[in-house]
């Protein structure tokens, strides 16, 4: 059966940059130089985003309505006011989920091959 | 004042992004340029927390490439979102009306990004002071006369001994540097002599001044205190090293001259004692006779091998005494600092128009490439595109 043009399972593969910037908003919505922190420290470092990868990679999730535009603010006092916060939608929830799960079955099939071991 | 620094550093930094911030299409950047500019500002922050101004070359050697990839990628974007093939067209030859227009436009971007980069960062460089210390240095051997001894490699060794650890090691206890370094470089934590001797290394170096006997001891640091306290200190340590070394070769020599002289003396009473025997056996006089036997010839000869033992104590004696009053009072000092070191007015490194005028000519070069491989895209792009245009 064809797959529907708004089936999260189209949109995959994600790149690295867009998949961990939905996974950043997967723990709630974020401005710019969050995302950029919770991807550093999620992948220990190795994945520093500059502000260009950062917002072309948000230009397109928003172009994509994977993502979109929160007006709330956590605590006006907190933040600076001009920062922009984005959160995940609906349909981004979706493909983030089916991405994560076409990795888990990579890591299954790699398991299988025992190129890796299960966690302890 | 490093407060004042570290805000002009961040500033220039900024200021250069946002001007770099063009290299986007107009849309984009009214979308998301401040956004980005604030990114880059929360990023220049932590960098400059983290390493100061090493964090922010780091910074600018990850954020210019990703600039220039993720600008041109949304340009093409820009541009694959033109309706029509006359718009593309349009788009591309619209602003650039001739190849010497792009190679201009092309080349001055280029430079003016390259040679922007070079200043900012020239000007987030840390910089470092350098302070000189002259000190002139003489042979032992020269000192003593002995020019058998004279040694041709004893410059090489001086620049061996001023680097080891005999002379560095008190200059760092002197200073306390594992704990000033290891407070100032390592969070606090405690250095060992070991690997601040490895630091005093890399920050030193010795040259000697040509045709004189002074060497050259200069320090670099990015405090001109420090500096000019080092290499004081460095200089010191290598004249205590010098008179030590001075005194225990005095010693050497007193304690030689002493033993030659026990036995000078052991060998005067021996033939004191024989020619006594001699002169009491054969009733000798204190006068020679005109013709002595061969018994006398034989005493004779003692007495004369003894005043010559009696003389050459007396020598002995005078060396020793000699050599004491030079191991306490030296007539010349084997090393005499000639220069004590200054702090410097102004840091040697980063030397900024050095780095500005290769930043200069290096973006010349690369605006020059640039902007030719431009020109003739254009032109071909240009050919075909009309040709395209004609067919349809």
């Amino acid at each position: 059966m064809a797959k529907s043009k708004t089936d999260p399972e189209n949109m995959l593969p994600l790149t690295p940059a867009v998949f961990h910037v939905l996974l950043a908003l997967a723990g709630g919505e974020r401005h710019g130089y969050a995302i950029m922190q919770e991807v550093a420290a999620s992948t220990d470092g190795q994945i520093k985003m500059g502000p260009g990868t950062l917002y072309g990679t948000v230009k397109r999730l928003l172009e994509a309505q994977l993502i979109e535009e929160s007006d709330e603010r956590p605590d006006p006092h907190l933040d600076d006011d001009r920062r922009r916060y984005y959160r995940l939608t609906g349909v981004g929830e979706e493909v983030v989920r089916a991405e994560a799960r076409r990795y888990a079955e990579i890591v299954e099939l790699a398991r299988g091959k025992k190129l890796i071991r299960k966690l302890a | 004042m490093t407060r004042n620094f570290n805000n002009q550093t961040l500033a220039v930094s900024q200021t250069v992004y946002g001007w770099l911030l063009r290299a986007y299409p107009p849309a984009h950047r009214a979308e998301y340029g401040p956004a980005m500019a604030q990114l880059f500002r929360d990023q220049c922050r932590d960098a400059w927390s983290e390493a100061q101004g090493w964090g922010m070359v780091k910074l600018w050697l990850r954020v210019l490439p990703d600039l220039v990839n993720t600008s041109i990628a949304e340009r093409l974007s820009t541009l694959n979102q033109r309706k029509s093939m006359s718009d593309k067209m349009s788009a591309l030859f619209r602003p650039l009306t001739s190849p010497l227009v792009v190679f201009f436009t092309v080349f001055t971007i280029v430079f003016l990004s390259v040679l922007m980069v070079s200043v900012a960062v020239t000007f987030i460089l840390p910089e470092s002071y350098a302070s000189t210390c002259r000190i002139k240095v003489e042979q032992e051997a020269i000192l003593r006369a002995d020019t058998s001894a004279y040694d041709p490699y004893f410059l090489q060794t001086t620049f061996e001994i001023i680097q080891s650890q005999l002379v560095l090691n008190p200059v760092i206890d002197k200073l306390n540097l594992n704990v000033q370094w290891g407070k100032k470089y390592f969070n606090g934590e405690t250095l060992k002599s070991a690997e601040s001797l490895e630091i005093l290394k890399g920050r030193m170096s010795l040259a000697d001044v040509r045709g004189t006997k002074l060497i050259a001891i200069t320090v670099y640091s990015d405090d001109k205190k420090e500096a000019a306290q080092i290499a004081n200190a460095i200089a010191e340590a290598y004249r205590d090293y010098r008179v030590k070394a001075a005194a225990a070769l005095a010693t050497v020599m007193i304690n030689r001259l002493q033993q030659e002289s026990l036995n000078n003396e052991q060998r005067i009473e021996q033939v004191r004692t024989e020619a006594n025997s001699l002169r009491q056996q054969l009733k000798i006089g204190s006068e020679i006779s005109d013709n002595p036997s061969p018994q006398e010839q034989t005493y004779w000869d003692k007495k004369q091998y003894l005043d010559g033992l009696l003389e050459t104590h007396k020598t002995l004696y005078a060396k020793i005494e000699a050599e004491k009053l030079d191991a306490q009072f030296p007539k010349t000092s084997p090393m005499q600092i000639t220069d004590l070191a200054e702090p410097g007015r102004f840091p040697v490194k980063p030397n900024k128009p050095l780095n500005i005028f290769i930043g200069a000519v290096a973006g010349g070069f690369l605006g020059l490439v640039a902007g030719a491989t431009s020109a003739l895209i254009s032109v071909k792009l240009g050919n075909r595109g009309r040709k395209a245009v004609a067919s349809a």
